[in-house]
């Protein structure tokens, strides 16, 4: 049982793994509570600032407009980045494709200014810069997971008489639907480490980015690591919301994975 | 023997050679499948195609599906005869592939729905579920089928949208005697169902394939004149054998036969020369 955990591609069962990741959780705890770093705040420090930053600062509503911007940005940047991958199919779209994924390499502070230039409102820039962000690295993972795409695949769809574009909605669209969403659940951490950038460029809208800014100015280290936690959290909980969502819509698609 | 006689053709290859990269894969076949006909039957054609692993049989397969252009030549299907193009010719690849995202269910269907209206397809795919014992498993992912399912279903899947010609690359391989009866017997079925129909079959299974047949090719390396051995393989006519015209074909039991065994020998020696 217990020497499960150490043997490689043991299958513990669910209640001893869940039992010894409880005790590595609480090992850590513990550490912190009792050996405290020199500058890291101490867990009680970081408790008490998570409870004033939700009851004095609006953590939570904060972290909510955060929240409905990412996934608002996340949902434009899926639908351009599918049409521009999808589009490869076409010798003429490939080139774009290309430079898209290329466009990864810009910074995004120069990528900011440009867009102040060209629009007029902070929201609008914000929304932007998170959605041209995350379709760059979105159309990368895209055409990566289309260039898997074998040579007997296609030809198993040409041969049951289905015309070229048939073929490729078949094999590449509906075929890989569910690694698409897994590129989305991959990328979606890009969209967190620029809003709370982008946050901070434009103040107007609040949000946790200019909250974690505002601890950072002014050496709040303990509320520093609430907000970096309450992200985490945040994060942990989406990956498992899209996790969920792949189970739920694409029940093949992990039947082939060593278990 | 007057017992069949033969008409249009069917398939023409004409000078088909493949080279990948400079390395010559297939040198100027030239084949023609007539049409063969038997009174007081529909009687389909079978080629039994054989030769060594790794000799180019899959590549030709894939040219006459229409997949891969030839480096030279041309295959031509239909009546009256023109170039093939993907989707004329149902081929069973060697790896039985099926759409990995569709339960069974659904990948017959998804065939069916090409020739068959929603209520015919339907109907089909139901006939071919129980025909291929694969009825108790319609709501499974390809994923979760065995081997041989998984190659029944493929095979049913292109017999539910094919036209009349059809090439199974390996499909007695994997399966169980009851399993290649079944597949024997749907082959059978296919062939006397229309004039028209024609199936080749890949196999390294010389005695069940060669009984099947009417048509055998082997492809194999040829020498020159001087007895160098020619790069690439080939057709020979030496090696194009009608076995309806031996008296071996479409007979139940034939397998038993001295003039059958002789020629399974015949063939063995010839694929060893190789
Ligand atoms: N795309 C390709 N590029 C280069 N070489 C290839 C390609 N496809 C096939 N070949 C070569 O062509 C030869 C014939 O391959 P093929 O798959 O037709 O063999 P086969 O006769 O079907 O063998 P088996 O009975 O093992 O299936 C092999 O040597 C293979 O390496
Ligand atoms: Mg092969």
């Amino acid at each position: 049982m217990l020497k499960d955990l150490f043997v490689p591609n043991a299958k513990p069962r669910p209640s001893v793994f869940l039992t010894m990741v409880a005790c590595q959780v609480l090992f850590l705890l513990l550490l912190w509570l009792f050996y405290p770093l020199q500058l890291f705040p101490t867990l009680g420090e970081v408790l008490a600032s998570f409870k004033d930053l939700v009851t004095t600062q609006g953590l939570i509503q904060e972290l909510w407009a955060s929240l409905t911007t990412a996934l608002g940005a996340l949902a434009i940047a899926t639908v351009l980045a599918l049409l521009i991958s999808y589009l490869t199919a076409l010798p003429f779209f490939r080139p774009i494709a290309y430079a898209a994924s290329k466009m990864r390499y810009l910074t995004l502070t120069g990528l900011t200014f440009f867009m102040a230039l060209m629009l007029s409102s902070g929201h609008q820039v914000k929304l932007s810069v998170l959605v041209f962000g995350a379709t760059v690295y979105l159309v990368t993972g895209m055409t990566s997971v289309i260039l898997t795409t074998t040579q007997e695949e296609m030809d198993h769809a040409r041969t049951l008489g289905m015309s070229e574009w048939r073929s490729f909605y078949e094999v590449v669209v509906l075929g890989k639907l569910d690694e698409m969403l897994e590129v989305v659940r991959q990328n979606f951490a890009i969209i967190w480490t620029m809003i709370t950038l982008v946050e901070t460029l434009y103040q107007s809208e609040g949000g946790i980015g200019l909250l974690l800014y505002k601890q950072n100015r002014y050496l709040h280290l303990a509320g520093v690591v609430a907000i970096q936690l309450v992200i985490l959290g945040t994060g942990a909980l989406q990956d498992y919301v899209f996790a969920f969502l792949r189970r739920m819509f694409f029940p093949y698609s992990e039947l082939t994975v060593a278990k | 023997m007057a017992d069949h006689l033969y008409k249009e053709p069917i398939l023409t290859l004409r000078d088909i050679s493949m080279q990948f990269g400079g390395e010559v894969i297939l040198r100027d076949i030239s084949l023609d499948v007539l049409n063969v006909v038997r009174p007081g039957v529909s009687q389909g054609q079978v080629v039994g195609f054989y030769g060594r692993s790794g000799i180019g049989k899959s590549v030709l397969c894939r040219i006459i599906a229409g997949l891969l252009p030839p480096s030279t030549g041309t295959v031509l299907v239909a009546d009256p005869q023109r170039p093939v193009c993907p989707g004329d010719v149902g081929f069973v690849q060697q790896r039985y592939p099926l759409f990995n995202h569709r339960t069974l269910l659904d990948n017959l269907l998804v065939a069916a729905g090409r020739k068959h209206s929603p209520a015919d397809a339907k109907a089909k795919a139901e006939e071919f579920l129980t025909r291929f014992d694969l009825a108790p498993h319609r709501r499974k992912y390809p994923a979760m089928l065995s081997g041989g399912q998984r190659q029944r279903a493929a095979i049913a899947q292109q017999l539910l949208c094919s036209e009349h010609l059809i090439i199974l690359d390996e499909p007695f391989s994997g399966l169980d005697i009851a399993m290649i009866d079944e597949v024997k017997k749907i082959i059978l079925e296919v062939t006397t169902l229309d004039e028209l129909n024609t199936v080749v079959i890949v196999s390294h299974d010389l005695a069940t394939t060669t009984a099947l047949s009417d048509t055998l090719w082997l492809l194999g390396p040829e020498r020159d004149a001087a007895g160098q051995l020619l790069p690439g393989a080939t057709i020979s006519k030496k090696h194009q054998y009608n076995v309806a015209d031996m008296g071996l074909a479409w007979q139940p039991g034939i397998q038993a036969k001295p003039a059958f065994v002789q020629l399974i020998e015949h063939l063995k020696d010839e694929i060893r020369k190789a």
